[in-house]
């Protein structure tokens, strides 16, 4: 694992605080929430508010933005927009994983374009100010002699890998608490060995609906009757406890119990960490990491649980490893089979609009068409994001109707509860400071 | 093209009635050898030069020529031929300019190198030269460069033709003759034909007709188009463009002589047609050409950049613009962004550095040698990507673009 620490900034760029009547306003509705149940309605649909989300969360908390493999070499590049920033995480000449700000420092100018990418230097297409894969300022054609070009190099933004996953934070000081959270969960993720995986595939759908609405939609499996796919691997009664399980699901729940004993005891045979670690509200950035069975065949996303991917991942020495589930706040979830790994990254467009980034992973050796294929590896998440994004666009309809009152989470809903606990001490906190 | 008998040799001298075939060879007759072999440097065997230089001095020749005498930062002598020229660089405006210019200096003078540059309006580097570069001011030269040398051509009778700033090797050539005593009696014969504008266009006229009244071997014959504006006194010496009539008449054994051209694009073709109709051999014609090199480079000073090619013999690989069906020929030391600019295909470039890659272009045939700092990865090299403005070719390429 590394970390890069970006040098200090001369100007560091304060998030604009929210409107104070903004901020107030969000805060009285999330005191309004009664508990356990779901937010008011302009929580997910007022433009003021969704901007004082981007301030007060998106602009301060750890985010998930890809993993290395989908920056392998020198040069290459991904982007993410968040709200109106854009960042650029691209790999450097001293094989780091750097991340900066996506703004020319001559006008302003977006840098790079596009989703993904390659480049020698970073170079602006608009006046070709020239900056290396560092950030530093190379080439800026006419300035003046006197400049200070060594001042005007792309401004740090934080990065942190863990075990191949890329989270940045555009605050000037993160919270620390990714520290922790890193040594819990790269364990976990480590034997799955992403910086020896590539990209398989990459979907970018754009639900109409807000962030938030995303978010708690993937929290549960109490909408999942919607998901045929993905319910051939999904156990029906994924998040319930004991006493939770409603009698017709009992015989489901029975096989669940019996497949993770099977799947605790092999993985302690090979070494591979399994119990659930969630510590969801308190920290900034919120997590749940556990290695947990898949039904059927118990490999992967397929319909009858077998594998997808004929090479595995890394080391591992079997297929059957069940799923390796992992859920950061405020924008990802994360599945790791023995023979792919599937990431999801939710980024807000509008206070309406969601970007849900998937990207399918597999051994950077194995080959398609041989080893895999695309269609079939990435048919049960395709068809389950779409699904989704027709469950989030419904809720985001809903709950603009003037008619929508805030309802009750199920027993099935607890991590949804957390989310929404998670997003309101976040909020408070920022607000406080 | 008539055929036409080559008047005979100097050293081969008829004696007496046709009798038997009896020739006597005159004492003074010694076999054509290279001009300045075994004294001159042979740049060919050193690593040529690639650095700072200091100017030293400006000398104004005319009112739009300049020399600069540049001494190198670090005290080495410079190896080269007469009618070579070096590549200068200058960062002018935060922008690397680099153009191409003859060595006017001889290289028996090898410590100091000196360039004669005529201010181009609007060029990219001559009015920087003439206005901003001072004494003490340093720039880069890289060299030597080129094919255009009397040493190539090794012969007993030159005839150096040239117009405008085409004078420049003419002046090395003679300067190193002199130098080398080849001008004095018996040695080399050599008749210089130069075309100006008007006699305030003649760079290194004083020069020149000293060192012609001193040495037999050497005649000087200036031709101008025009008087000088505004000054009394009209020329009195052939006047008007170099044409057969000119030629013939001021240089009787032209056809005997081993011809060297030097000049803007126009004055080429005219001086080609000349002597295809005085009946010159063309294995005895070479010219120079700055195909490449830029548009202050010395032949193409006085029109505009030369577009088409002269390759004729000019040293250097082809490189072919397939989508601009334009070829042109790159010297050695000649990037491959300079080829295509001279040959009119515009390619988007920034740094000319290697660092910003907006230059980036496809290679379809051919190698380049590439040195370029990041603003290219391996894998794009391995997909026949390059960029034009740090590759030299080598050998015959072909670019898309």
């Amino acid at each position: 694992m590394t970390i890069t620490r970006p040098a200090p900034d001369l100007r560091p760029a304060r998030p604009a605080r929210p409107a104070g009547s903004d901020a107030a306003r969000l805060l009285e509705l999330l005191d309004s929430r009664p508990p356990a149940h779901s937010l008011p309605g302009p929580c997910y649909t007022d433009p003021a508010l969704h901007e004082a989300d981007l301030s007060l969360v998106w602009q301060r908390q750890w985010l998930f933005v890809g993993t290395v493999a989908e920056v392998p070499e020198a040069g290459d590049f991904l982007t993410v927009d968040i709200g109106t920033a854009s960042v650029v995480v691209l790999r450097d000449d001293d094989e780091q994983v750097r991340a900066l700000r996506n703004v020319c420092r001559h006008r302003g100018s977006r840098l790079v374009t596009g989703s993904h990418g390659c480049v020698g230097n970073i170079v602006c297409g608009y006046h070709h100010w020239t900056y290396g894969t560092d950030g530093r300022l190379l080439h800026a054609p006419q300035l003046p002699p006197t400049t200070d070009t060594g001042a005007l190099g792309l401004r740090p933004v934080h990065l942190r890998e863990v075990a191949g996953l890329l989270f940045v934070c555009l605050a000037d000081d993160p919270p620390a608490d990714i520290e922790h959270v890193a040594r819990v969960v790269a364990p976990y993720v480590a034997p799955h060995q992403l910086g020896r995986t590539k990209v398989a595939a990459q979907v970018d759908l754009v639900e109409d609906g807000n962030w938030k609405l995303t978010m708690e939609n993937n929290r549960e499996c109490y909408h999942c009757d919607g998901h045929p796919e993905l319910r051939c691997t999904f156990f029906p009664t994924w998040g319930l406890s004991d006493d939770q399980v409603p009698e017709r699901m009992r015989a489901d729940h029975d096989r669940y119990l019996a497949a993770l004993a099977d799947l605790e005891r092999r993985s302690d045979e090979l070494g591979l960490p399994h119990g659930l670690v969630e510590d969801l509200v308190d920290r900034p950035l919120g997590f749940r990491v556990q290695r947990e069975p898949l039904d059927g065949a118990g490999e992967s996303f397929s319909p009858d649980g077998t594998r997808l991917v004929r090479r595995l991942l890394g080391d591992l020495p079997e297929a059957r490893l069940g799923r390796l589930g992992l859920h950061t706040q405020p924008n990802a979830w994360f599945h790791f089979q023995a023979d792919h790994v599937v990431t999801f990254a939710a980024l807000p467009l509008a206070v309406d609009r969601t970007l849900v980034r998937t990207t399918w992973l597999v051994h950077e050796d194995a080959v398609e068409g041989v080893d895999y294929e695309v269609d079939e590896l990435t048919a049960t998440w395709r068809a389950t994001n779409e699904q989704d994004a027709a469950f989030v666009a419904g809720t985001q309809s809903g709950v603009a109707d003037p008619g929508y009152l805030p309802g009750p989470y199920s027993e099935a809903e607890e991590q949804v509860e957390a989310f929404v606990a998670w997003y309101d001490a976040r909020v408070r906190e920022a607000v406080a400071r | 093209m008539s055929e036409v008998q080559p008047a005979p040799r100097a050293h081969e001298v008829q004696v007496g009635p046709a009798g038997p075939s009896l020739r006597v060879v005159p004492d003074t007759w010694r076999p054509v050898r290279p001009l300045g072999e075994g004294v001159l440097a042979d740049p060919a065997q050193g690593e040529g030069f690639d650095t700072e230089l200091v100017l030293r001095a400006r000398v104004q020749e005319t009112h739009d020529v300049v020399s600069l005498v540049l001494e190198p930062a670090s005290s080495n002598a410079f190896a080269f031929r007469p009618g070579q020229f070096l590549t200068l660089g200058v960062d002018v405006d935060g922008q690397r300019v680099e153009r191409c210019y003859t060595i006017s200096s001889p290289p028996t003078r090898p410590h100091l190198l000196r360039v004669t540059v005529k201010r181009v309006e609007g060029g990219g580097l001559s009015p920087y030269l003439h206005d901003r570069l001072a004494v003490g001011d340093r720039l880069h030269a890289a060299g030597p460069l080129g094919g255009f040398t009397v040493t190539e051509h090794p012969a007993a009778r030159y005839l150096l033709l040239s117009a405008g700033s085409g004078i420049t090797p003419t002046l090395a050539t003679l300067r190193t003759m002199s130098d080398l005593a080849e001008l004095e009696d018996g040695a080399l014969d050599v008749v210089v034909v130069h075309s100006a504008r008007t006699p305030d266009d003649l760079v290194g006229r004083d020069e020149l007709e000293h060192l012609a009244a001193a040495h037999e071997g050497l005649r000087v014959v200036w031709v101008c188009e025009d008087d000088p504006p505004g000054r009394p006194g009209a020329w009195t010496g052939w006047r008007g463009r170099l044409d057969a009539e000119i030629l013939l008449a001021a240089v009787p054994d032209a056809t005997g002589r081993e011809v060297l051209t030097c000049g803007p694009p126009g004055y080429m073709a005219g001086v080609r047609a000349v002597l295809a109709e005085v009946g010159a051999d063309p294995a005895c014609c070479h010219e120079e050409s700055f195909v490449l090199g830029a548009p202050g480079a010395p032949a193409a000073h006085e029109a505009a950049p030369a577009r088409e090619s002269v390759p004729e013999v000019v040293p250097g690989a082809r490189v072919r613009f397939g989508r601009s069906d334009r070829e042109v020929v790159c010297p050695p030391g000649t990037t491959v962004l300079a080829a295509a600019q001279q040959a009119g295909v515009r390619l988007p470039s920034s740094c000319s550095a290697g660092l910003c890659g907006t230059c980036k272009s496809t290679l379809l045939a051919g190698r380049v040698d590439m040195v370029h700092q990041g603003g290219i990865r391996p894998r794009e090299i391995a997909q026949d990507k390059f960029l034009p403005c740090c590759s030299t070719p080598d050998g015959d390429i072909v670019v898309d673009a």
